[in-house]
């Protein structure tokens, strides 16, 4: 039925890969004009984003976590080569138990639409269009549907297995990972979150998880190694305290954590936690951000806002989003998608460790607000915290036109959160991967109108009240 | 033995009158206040200026949205689709179409038909008003261009503005916007252009593309929009040769031959 | 034809305003994995929230969003405007997002004092079921502590067993419905649905020896084709009779205001709790349940077969996640079947859209031959 042409190599995974693998032989600390020389050969949508991750600030720490996804990357196919398992998993679910087994490795589905997004010529379009074709909705979440329409093109690079655990925080993505399921003709295990935040829901959710484990072991045929999952805990417990640590320094003011480390900590979060190199780049973000503190380096002459994004941001344009809000002098403090809670693991057994887990996947953005008994209370609880933690002085609701439960509680989640924090919200709308709904430039308008018009005549910052 | 279809629409009302070769007569005018009364001047307008005979018309069916009244009026003997007809007058005009894109002030169809013009599957628009002519008038408008203009100028744009294809009334504010922080009319004009194309596309791809294809409708004339809408879909569209508003009211006429037992 | 058309599509029918007459409780409730029996078995008349096309949605619209279901909204709506204010409680379950956002703003507005969340698992195995079984044992308990009546066993037992009667005459009325040539439309069979989810099991159940006894003889007028409508939740009566009124007869379904409200209620379990959670779970034929395809898929092939159509029309709300995608397997299996598919995407309650609506019914039947 669908009528886009896609040749084999031009699936997502297959491109994007290969425009990593060019990225990748990038070499650190390069001038100005050896990454203007660069931006020349590069096609028009690829050069924008390597435009905004070389900009001097952050150019060293943006190519070493662009090196991260390409060894991510590296990682499906090395797998798909020795007959490992790949998953496909979503964003909430944390990729270091795929990568406790030594059979399986993850592949997530938003990283990836926003990889396609970020490096493609089009951008993600052309899956997207794809998807649209079989006849799915174009209400459906481009964050998944643009990896998902690749994926639907069965002329990508394919995942084994989907791993679903958006039960119950998502509907669009739980149906579009069982319309993917179905269709490839591939098994979906799946993880439901009880929606109850009382000891029995919890009970109950920690048995769910152990039955997945159990049915990723029967489908993996490998009994998750002790030895190995420690070394895994052991990782994403340093890259947990690294996240703090970072978290921490987003409360200074002029902040001095880069607006797009927003953007790659989640990224490593949800592809790479659990390896040596993910903590090795949370490092240099720290350090980077360390060392700018002590500079008091910031980009604008003043910091005149500090955003908390209470979802998603935008992902179409970076440059146009995150590096042009901190040269006008707005931070963005981060988003929902960095409300990832990471604790530590004990990791002296089996059981502990998989405990531990359970409450991190319990915890994940999404699965513990949208999964929450009270979609908005939970949501607005987080928010609240966070912006009272960081210190913001106003949020923005991007208004991803598919996420239909945070839109169900986002107008409760802004007048509860100007009453309890005297916080104004902002409500845009968009779709935050494909640029078709609203432009960046009606975007930066508006929220350079309301940073003008309402948080300058703001009066006390969120600590001073509440 | 004449055979005749009449179609009334949103905008304009049609009438075809053909006999077993082809077309004999055609005529298209404005709507008035009720379908009825422009089914009947249409008609009339036919019989004094064309000076056809009206008793000799066998069956006369009638599509559009005013079909059902038409009817009950006893102007025509049965009604079909506009969907339908759309298919039949473009089969007839082109024998090797196989989609057809017609896309009217109201309302967007895709149409599949097989050799014969028969109906294979479709697609119509919901109320929104994204993907129609609509969207052009009101993104014309809001530039202070003619309909017209809005198709011509947008081939001296230097570059194209990302507009919202999604929604008229986000795209209606981008216009704004662009126009207050000085971008030319012609980079919005192209903007607006691609986005209905964007638009028209996606209907394509719900249906199917299959060649050849022809697009029909007011937006039809707009260039600037087909010429987009080729490059995303990678096809040429083809034009007719007969004023393209006509296509259902034949559809309606050929509907009617068949019906009447003439062929 | 008498019975049928007295009963309204308005929210407070008279039969609803005579139970609060005489004191009695009300209930609200709006998906179909909601144990009615429970509260019923409280002495509660449970009322299934309905819009019946309800196009105002302004009050709704500062809490919902656009891109939420206009049903959702719609119901907000008449929540917020006080039209459902006879209401004594919610009990929300999350059927799908928009609906956990409807209950949520709704009692954030309202606050009422009797306000329970069902949770309902998305799969069917036993460590959901036991899950939901707890689930109905609580509801049982905030029922019976918030409006102090107690809930047994045996009238636990009795609610199920009026239900299953209503059930058993409702496939009767299906059989009328489906049978060549049929005794009752499909707006008929709508109507009547709606109106028995506002009424006591006992009252329906009279109602439906009525309406049986009226129909056995009857037949509806001529009709060009026998069609199945499936899709999401809708309670817009005017909707089938437009889409009839183009010579399309709807002659089975596979709604949540239709059969699948009822059709199976199947379980085994002894243990009254444990049997409604058997009941409802193991029944729901909704695109909600995530790993359920084939059984959902068999269930609508299952009955486009027995009632013979010849095409079928998926319709959904604009936004509904849960059946916009659903519509596209579904689609393709229909059609792999032999059963020719309108898709009918559309916005609820959208009276400006009846015209476009009837245009592609009619088309749907052309390309059907008819």
């Amino acid at each position: 039925m669908a009528q886009v042409e896609i040749r084999p190599y031009e699936g997502l995974i297959n491109r994007v890969y290969e425009i990593f693998s060019i990225v990748d032989k990038l070499p650190l600390n390069m001038s100005d004009e050896e990454v203007e020389g660069i931006m020349h050969v590069l096609p028009a949508d690829l050069a924008k984003t390597m435009r905004a991750f070389t900009i001097p600030r952050i150019r060293n720490t943006s190519l070493k976590f662009l090196g991260l996804m390409k060894k991510w990357l590296d990682g499906a196919h090395e797998a798909k080569r020795v007959g490992k398992k790949v998953m496909l998993v979503p964003f909430n679910f944390p990729p270091e138990i795929v990568h406790s087994f030594e059979g399986a490795w993850p592949i997530t589905s938003e990283v990836l639409s926003t990889l396609g997004v970020a490096a493609l010529e089009g951008q993600g379009e052309r899956y997207w269009d794809y998807a649209m074709g079989l006849g799915l909705p174009d209400f459906a979440c481009s964050a998944n549907m643009i990896e998902v329409g690749s994926a639907l093109t069965e002329s990508d690079f394919a995942p084994d297995a989907v791993i679903s655990d958006c039960f119950a925080s998502c509907d669009i993505n739980s149906k579009t990972h069982e319309f993917l399921a179905r269709y490839l003709g591939i098994p979906l295990l799946f993880l439901e979150k009880t929606v109850d935040n009382s000891e029995r829901g919890i009970k109950q959710y920690y048995k769910y998880f152990f039955r997945l484990i159990e049915d990723m072991e029967e489908y993996l045929g490998e009994k998750l190694d002790e030895e190995r999952m420690r070394a895994v805990v052991e990782n994403a417990n340093r890259a947990s305290e690294l996240f703090w640590e970072l978290w921490d320094l987003h409360k200074f003011a002029p902040c001095p954590v880069p607006n797009v480390f927003s953007l790659m900590v989640y990224g490593v979060r949800y592809t790479m936690w659990g390896t040596e190199e993910a903590v090795q780049v949370i490092r240099d973000m720290v350090e980077l951000s360390k060392e700018r503190l002590a500079r008091g380096a910031y980009p604008a002459e003043a910091e005149v806002a500090r955003s908390l994004w209470t979802y998603t941001s935008y992902y179409f344009d970076m440059g146009g989003l995150f590096n042009w809000m901190e040269e006008n002098g707005i931070t963005h403090l981060g988003d929902g998608l960095d409300l990832i809670f990471p604790q530590p693991i004990d990791p002296t057994s089996r059981e502990s460790m998989l405990t531990g887990m359970a409450e991190i996947a319990r915890n994940m953005p999404m699965t513990r607000q949208m999964g929450a008994s009270s979609m908005s209370v939970q949501w607005l609880d987080d928010i609240t915290w966070a912006s009272r933690e960081l210190d913001a002085n106003c949020c923005i609701y991007c208004g991803h036109h598919s996420c239909k439960q945070t839109w169900s509680g986002a107008s409760v989640v802004r007048s509860e959160l100007m009453k309890r924090a005297k916080i104004p919200t902002l409500i845009l709308q968009g779709d935050s991967w494909i640029k078709r709904m609203t432009p960046i430039s009606v975007l930066q308008e508006t929220i350079e109108e309301f940073v003008n018009n309402v948080v300058k005549k703001r009066e006390a910052p969120a600590r001073a009240t509440g | 033995m004449y055979y005749a279809g009449i179609d009334v629409g949103s905008l304009t009302a049609q009438a075809v009158v053909i006999n077993a070769k082809g077309i004999v007569a055609y005529k298209s005018i404005g709507v008035k206040p009720h379908p009825v009364q422009s089914a009947k001047t249409v008609v009339d307008m036919l019989i004094q200026e064309q000076g056809i005979n009206w008793n000799e018309v066998k069956f006369c069916v009638s599509t559009g949205y005013g079909r059902e009244q038409v009817q009950a009026e006893g102007l025509s003997q049965d009604n079909v689709s506009e969907i339908s007809c759309h298919g039949m007058g473009a089969s007839w005009l082109v024998p090797d179409v196989r989609t057809v894109i017609d896309i009217g002030g109201q309302d967007a169809k895709v149409i599949r038909v097989g050799k014969g013009g028969e109906l294979v599957d479709f697609v119509m628009n919901d109320k929104c008003a994204a993907g129609t002519g609509r969207f052009l008038e009101v993104q014309a408008r809001t530039l202070g261009l003619s309909l017209d203009e809005l198709g011509t100028v947008s081939f001296s744009a230097e570059r194209t503005l990302e507009l919202s294809s999604r929604c008229s009334i986000f795209c209606e504010t981008e216009v704004l916007h662009y126009l207050q922080r000085g971008h030319t009319k012609a980079d919005i004009a192209a903007g607006v252009n691609r986005a209905m194309a964007e638009r028209v596309a996606a209907l394509v791809r719900r249906v199917g593309l299959e060649k050849e294809v022809t697009m029909s409708g007011g937006v039809a004339k707009n260039a600037a929009v087909r010429a987009e809408l080729e490059r995303m879909l990678n096809v040429r569209l083809i034009k007719y040769d007969t004023d393209s508003q006509i296509v259902g009211a034949l559809g309606a006429a050929l509907m009617a031959r068949k019906m009447g037992g003439g062929s | 034809m008498r019975t049928l058309q007295s009963q309204s599509t308005d929210i407070y029918t008279e039969y609803v305003r005579d139970w609060k007459e005489k004191g009695g409780k009300v209930l609200g409730y709006a998906c179909v994995a909601t144990p009615v029996e429970l509260i019923e078995a409280a002495g509660i008349l449970p009322y299934r929230i309905k819009a019946f096309g309800h196009p105002d949605t302004e009050l709704g619209d500062a809490y919902l969003a656009r891109f939420n279901c206009r049903f959702c909204r719609s119901c907000l709506q008449l929540g917020l405007d006080g039209t459902y204010d006879f209401l004594d409680g919610l009990v929300e379950t999350n059927g799908c997002d928009h609906l956990r956002g409807m209950f949520e703003n709704w009692q954030y507005v309202k606050k009422y004092d009797f306000f329970h969340y069902l949770k309902v698992p998305h799969f069917l195995r036993e460590d959901s079921l036991e899950y939901f079984t707890e689930e109905i044992q609580l509801m049982r308990q905030a029922i019976a502590e918030h409006f102090g009546a107690e809930i047994s066993d045996d009238a636990l037992r009795e609610a199920i067993d009026a239900y299953d009667e209503v059930f058993a005459k409702l496939k009767q009325v299906y059989a009328l419905r489906e049978k060549v040539p049929p005794a009752l439309t499909g707006a008929e069979v709508m109507r009547l649905i709606c109106t028995g989810s506002s009424m006591t099991a006992r009252d329906f159940s009279a109602l439906l020896d009525e309406v049986l006894s009226e129909k056995e003889g009857a037949r509806v007028p001529e009709y060009k084709a026998r069609l199945m409508i499936l899709g999401s939740a809708t309670d817009e009566v005017d909707l089938i009779a437009d889409i009839e009124s183009t010579g399309a007869l709807i002659a089975t379904d596979a709604l949540c205001y239709g059969s699948r409200s009822f059709w199976s209620r199947e379980g085994e379990s002894g243990d009254p709790a444990r049997l409604l959670a058997e009941r409802y779970l193991g029944n729901l034929f909704c695109p909600r349940m995530f790993t359920e395809y084939e059984k959902r898929r068999d269930y609508i092939l299952e009955t486009a077969r027995r009632a013979g159509v010849e095409g079928a029309i998926i319709t959904y709300n604009k936004f509904c996640d849960l059946h916009g995608v659903e519509a596209v397997s579904l689609r393709m299996d229909l059609e792999d079947a032999g059963i020719p598919v309108l898709v009918l995407e559309k916005d609820y309650g959208s009276k400006a859209d009846t015209g476009r609506i009837k245009t592609r019914v009619q088309a749907f039947l052309e390309r059907l031959g008819k």
